[in-house]
């Protein structure tokens, strides 16, 4: 008898795997919405109005519907689509709820708002006949400023909110005004941040076909939401649930402008609703892209801290504009920025005295919506002005000041001013490990150097933020709507050769979501991770998920496919122990196959169980069903917050403006690592959608809500030129849920803001308060201090 | 982002070509990258009945010096002129154009007639004082750069004209500077600095709708550099007219004061890199 065990099975988690979808995605395999070709496939083009605020007086199609081509236009008075409204729901105190439909009626409300849609043979004729779709309009005039005074609207956005406010929430917690009348200083800063978007390398894109003998419609979209897509499809479409499959194929980015449903993507359904049996298509292009899909971001904050003579932060007291656009976003709302903002304005420091009131305002913009970080990027950028303004006025070291306020371990559970639970308290650490990497002092030194001998100015920034990610039910993302996103599910399927199938409700748009799933589900049950494959995007597969957003799949579909793993493991290890008459506690799954205690030999694999259990119910024991599978969902309840602290070494161009990013580090709190070049890969390309924000990416209107920056000549993406080599390091406190991961997905984007506004003032020593920072901006705040 | 309907025809010969456009009357177009005019096209901000495509059209891809001038065919791609060494400041500029996948296309007649102001070839054409070979219905003519550039995105060619040939002055010294928002943009601003004997030219983009010359009155080398040391406050002295001299106008990625400090500063750079040119045997500098 052998007493020795085998060496354990190394775990699939932790470990750089093969990503699943690579053999596909980097050989020009992947299958896209706009691959997809089917019989009698038709394809949509809009009208979309030039006008930001009009009545619409009439809509001429009689020589669109002539053009070569095409086959049927419609409008929004068309019947299939008159009654329906997309009405984004929450059951907060005073919100305003607005319709959206699916295309415009008797009013425009942005420039860009899908007026009509032309249906021909190929997206070519759709353009040459919506071309020929003569619209007429009646001007009214239009808002653009989320911040105007109320004078100054004339023509509300919407006739239910007379000033354009649509949800307003005020935050409170201790005593503000007495505490900033006991502090040593009062700082005050009004900042705002910049429009910007997504922009997912695919644009948005859907194909729709509905078959009228069983009432079925299949939606193929390019949504992070296939679920929340399938059950809002089904209240507006009128059908039953079961009969809407919803399928997200391989996705190009999404970035949160796809966890939207867009009246476009409604219209197309019930276009395809009353054209049978006719699959239309419509592909987004880049141009439809940045007028239309959600913008995020434009805000103004107005703020006043105080702090004691030691930096203890006393007081924040704070006043939020949220640019809505248009339309309440659906289904998040115009909630969805402003109350992210004022939730988790206080970011990673401690404080007992808060009172911040934000809006969600509509103009004639289009509307804003999710994006990677929701509101954030603009509140770490408004506290860490805050806490550089409260430095220089108790002339202290701005990074001892952040110090002295740290939520800390100790501190944990923290609650914050806005009530939300953080869990973390890994800033401090951090903080030191992103501070050693940089290498502060060397910094510090080159700067003196600098200033002294007369080099390019040259500045350090700095930001801490904490990433509230994998939402459970108790602080579910959105404002009270009418579903709770902190669930998820996942199934395990054991076939019958011994390989596994997995049904996960997550969706993934480029983050390698198959992978991690498939590590997970790999080391719960005792498989190898090739032996794993992952279903993911079918409605019609997969139980349920919520979809990606709010950095949670990791968390909530990790921890679904962990339970679901560990489920379908204690039912093969039981079948196996009742096959082989061996107690159920001695047996162990490991690589497939089932060990006893103590034995290097396996007694039984998985495959021949699993032949079992399908295939040989004459060998299945007493009491054991047939099959091999198991559901399981699972919520975290709370959530998981994500400590990070980036620092950047930037120098200045007196001459032109010009910005240089010399260094750039970040250190991130990821909890347990499942796959870590996924992990620094979401870092990194996180931490490069936020230099785009704080550098380049700027959605201007004129003041007649014309986007003057339509195409990608004017809107300006960061390219792998614009991007520094970055450095990021990790620091691993496992959370609270069965992997122990923390959200990563969006954390990156937090900090750039705050580290290039930083940077400019720790340089040139004047305060930035508009974003993004541009050589212009750059070289003309230079004017005012260089005579 | 779908072109309207037109016509394709691919032109056998430079005669072909020329005679297609003149069918067409001002609704042709000629085809050569395509890098300009498909985006255009795909925003229907132009709509030509017939496009006439020079893509193969036999021997205007030659490149060859002849005296003192580099000769280029029209068709000579940017990846080309980027790469060739017998031009430096032409392969210094053909290097800041887009990216390589607009390089391998993009062709140099296509740059010049496109005309766009802030465009890296027209301002090269007009610093080396250059000229364009061009054909049309009648007889064929040749047309300088001082004349070639009207306005923005506007060129003296007439609806059949078609440049055949670019003719491009080698400088004996040279300096580039540009400034752009993030690789491969246009230029924000840009100078092209060149000396011919003791002629200096400096030509600045991106500050009006052509390509702006300036031409320091008594800016002889000889002034620049001292027994070889680049005189930088004379250098200054040029940007600082030179910023002077333009009028900018403010958009998106600049305010007029900030394009005119650019001006000063690109300029600045591009002389000072002229003047720290080694000079050629040809035309040797007093020290
Ligand atoms: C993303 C991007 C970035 C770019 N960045 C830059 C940049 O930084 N700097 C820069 O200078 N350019 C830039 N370009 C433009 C590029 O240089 C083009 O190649 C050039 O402007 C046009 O050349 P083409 O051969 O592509 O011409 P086309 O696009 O084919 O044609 C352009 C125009 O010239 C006319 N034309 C073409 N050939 C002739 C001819 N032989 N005779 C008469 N008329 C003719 C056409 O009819 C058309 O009106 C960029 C383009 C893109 C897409």
């Amino acid at each position: 008898m052998t007493t020795t065990s085998p060496a354990p099975e190394p775990t699939a988690s932790g470990t750089a795997v093969r990503r699943k979808e690579d053999a596909r995605l980097l050989t020009g395999r992947g299958r896209y919405v706009s691959d997809l070709t089917l019989p009698r496939m038709r394809h949509v083009a809009f009208v979309r109005s030039p006008l930001a605020h009009a009545h619409i007086t009439s809509v001429d199609v009689s020589e669109a519907l002539e053009t070569d081509g095409v086959s049927a236009v419609f409008t929004g008075d068309h019947p299939a689509l008159a009654s329906v409204s997309l009405r984004a729901q929450s059951g907060l105190p005073g919100y305003v709820e607005t319709d959206q439909p699916p295309l415009a009626r008797g009013k425009v409300r942005f420039a860009g708002e899908a007026v009509a849609a032309v249906v021909a043979d190929d997206r070519y004729h759709a353009e040459d006949g919506a071309e020929g779709v003569d619209v007429e309009y009646e001007p009214l005039s239009p808002q653009v400023c989320a911040w105007a005074s109320p004078e100054e609207i004339t023509d509300p956005v919407h006739d239910e909110a007379p000033d354009n406010v649509l949800l307003s929430r005020t935050f409170r917690a201790g005593d503000v005004e007495a505490a900033l009348a006991e502090a040593a200083v009062v700082v005050d800063r009004e900042v705002t941040t910049n429009r910007h978007g997504g922009n997912p390398i695919e644009c948005r894109a859907g194909v729709a076909r509905y078959e009228i003998a069983d009432r079925k419609l299949t939606f193929w979209s390019g949504t992070q939401v296939p679920y929340i897509v399938r059950t809002q499809l089904a209240g507006l479409l009128d059908l039953p649930e079961g009969n809407i499959r919803v399928i997200a194929p391989d996705v190009g980015g999404g970035f949160g402008v796809k966890a939207v449903l867009y009246p476009e993507d409604v219209a197309l359904c019930l276009m395809a609703m009353a054209m049978p049996g006719v699959a239309l298509k419509w592909v987004e292009d880049r141009v439809e892209h940045l007028l239309s899909a959600t913008h995020a971001r434009e805000h103004r904050y107005v703020l006043r801290a105080g702090f004691a003579a030691d930096g203890e932060l006393l007081a924040v007291k704070a006043d939020a504009w949220c640019n809505a656009g248009a339309y309440s976003v659906y289904p998040w709302t115009a909630g969805i920025e402003p109350l992210m903002a004022g939730g988790l304005l206080t970011g990673p420091y401690k404080l007992a005295h808060y009172e911040c009131t934000v809006r969600g305002v509509t103009t004639n913009t289009s509307p804003s919506g999710p994006y990677r970080g929701v509101a954030r990027p603009s509140t770490v950028f408004a506290m860490e002005a805050l806490m550089d303004s409260g430095a220089r006025a108790l002339e202290m070291d701005p990074i001892a000041l952040r110090r002295r306020n740290l939520i800390l371990p100790a501190d944990i559970p923290y609650t914050m001013p806005s009530r939300l639970v953080d869990d973390s308290g890994a800033y401090e650490a951090c903080l030191d490990q992103a501070l050693e990497t940089f290498g502060l002092e060397g910094w510090r030194a080159e700067q003196q150097r600098r200033r002294a001998g007369g080099g390019k100015p040259l500045g350090i920034g700095i930001g801490i933020y904490n990433e509230l990610t994998g939402l459970g039910r108790a602080a579910s993302a959105g404002p009270r709507m009418a579903f709770r996103t902190g669930h998820d599910a996942c199934t395990v399927r054991i076939n019958p050769d011994g390989a596994v199938t997995v049904f996960s409700g997550v969706t993934s748009q480029g983050q390698g979501l198959e992978t991690t799933m498939a590590q997970v589900v790999a080391d719960a049950l005792g498989v190898t991770y090739d032996a794993v494959e992952v279903r993911i995007g079918d409605t019609d597969e997969s139980l349920w998920g919520f979809g990606a957003f709010s950095s949670r799949q990791a968390v909530i579909g990790g921890g679904a496919a962990h339970l679901a793993g560990e489920h379908v493991r204690g039912k093969a290890l039981a079948l196996a122990a009742a096959l082989k008459e061996a107690p159920v506690e001695d047996l162990d799954l490991r690589g497939g196959e089932v060990y006893m205690a103590g034995q290097a030999k396996s007694i039984i694999s998985l495959a021949e169980v699993a032949r079992v259990a399908y295939l040989q119910s004459d060998r299945l024991p007493e009491g054991f069903e047939p099959g091999l599978e198991g559901t399981k969902f699972y919520d975290p309840i709370r959530g998981a917050f994500a400590a990070g602290v980036q620092l950047g070494a930037l120098e200045f161009d007196p001459a032109t403006g010009e910005i240089g990013i010399l260094s750039w580090v970040c250190v991130e709190d990821a909890g347990r690592i499942v796959h870590p070049v996924i992990v620094d890969g979401q870092i990194a390309g996180s931490i490069a959608q936020g230099i785009g924000g704080a550098m380049y990416e700027h959605l201007v209107y004129d003041e007649a809500g014309n986007l003057t920056t339509g195409t990608l000549l004017d809107y300006l993406m960061p390219t792998s030129g614009e991007i520094p080599e970055l450095t990021i390091g990790h620091v691993s406190t496992p959370a609270a849920n069965p992997t122990g991961v923390r959200g990563v997905g969006e954390g990156g984007t937090l900090a750039p803001n705050a580290v290039v506004a930083g940077a400019v003032a720790d340089a040139l020593g004047v305060e930035v308060d508009d974003l993004p920072v541009t050589p212009a901006s750059v070289w003309t705040l230079l004017q005012g201090v260089t005579p | 982002m779908k072109c309207p309907p037109f016509d394709y025809h691919r032109a056998t010969g430079v005669a072909d070509a020329v005679a297609t456009l003149d069918a067409a009357g001002d609704e042709g177009k000629i085809l050569a990258g395509g890098q300009s005019l498909v985006p255009v096209l795909a925003l229907r901000m132009a709509r030509p009945a017939v496009l006439v495509d020079i893509n193969h059209v036999p021997g205007l891809s030659s490149l060859e010096v002849r005296g003192d001038t580099l000769h280029l065919g029209a068709l000579v791609r940017h990846l080309t002129l980027a790469e060739q060494d017998q031009h430096p400041l032409l392969a210094e500029a053909a290097r800041w154009i887009g990216h390589t996948a607009i390089r391998s296309r993009g062709t140099v007649a296509g740059s010049l007639a496109h005309a766009d102001p802030s465009a890296e070839l027209p301002s090269v054409l007009l610093a080396c004082d250059g000229a364009v070979q061009v054909a049309g219905p009648g007889a064929t003519r040749r047309v300088g750069a001082a004349d070639l550039f009207v306005g923005a995105l506007q060129t003296d060619l007439g609806d059949a004209e078609m440049i055949t040939e670019v003719e491009l002055p080698v400088p004996d010294g040279w300096g580039f500077s540009e400034f752009a928002r993030r690789h491969g943009d246009f230029a924000v601003v840009s100078a092209v600095a060149t000396r011919f004997g003791d002629r200096i030219r400096v030509v600045i983009g991106g500050v009006a709708g052509v390509p702006h010359l300036v031409s320091p009155p008594d800016s002889t080398p000889d002034l620049l550099t001292v027994s070889g040391a680049v005189q930088d406050d004379r250098v200054a002295e040029i940007a600082d007219a030179a910023a002077r001299g333009v009028e900018p106008a403010s958009d998106l990625h600049g305010s007029a004061d900030h394009r005119r400090a650019l001006t000063r500063e690109v300029v600045r750079r591009a002389v000072a890199q002229l003047a720290g040119t080694p000079t050629s045997d040809r035309t040797p500098v007093p020290a």
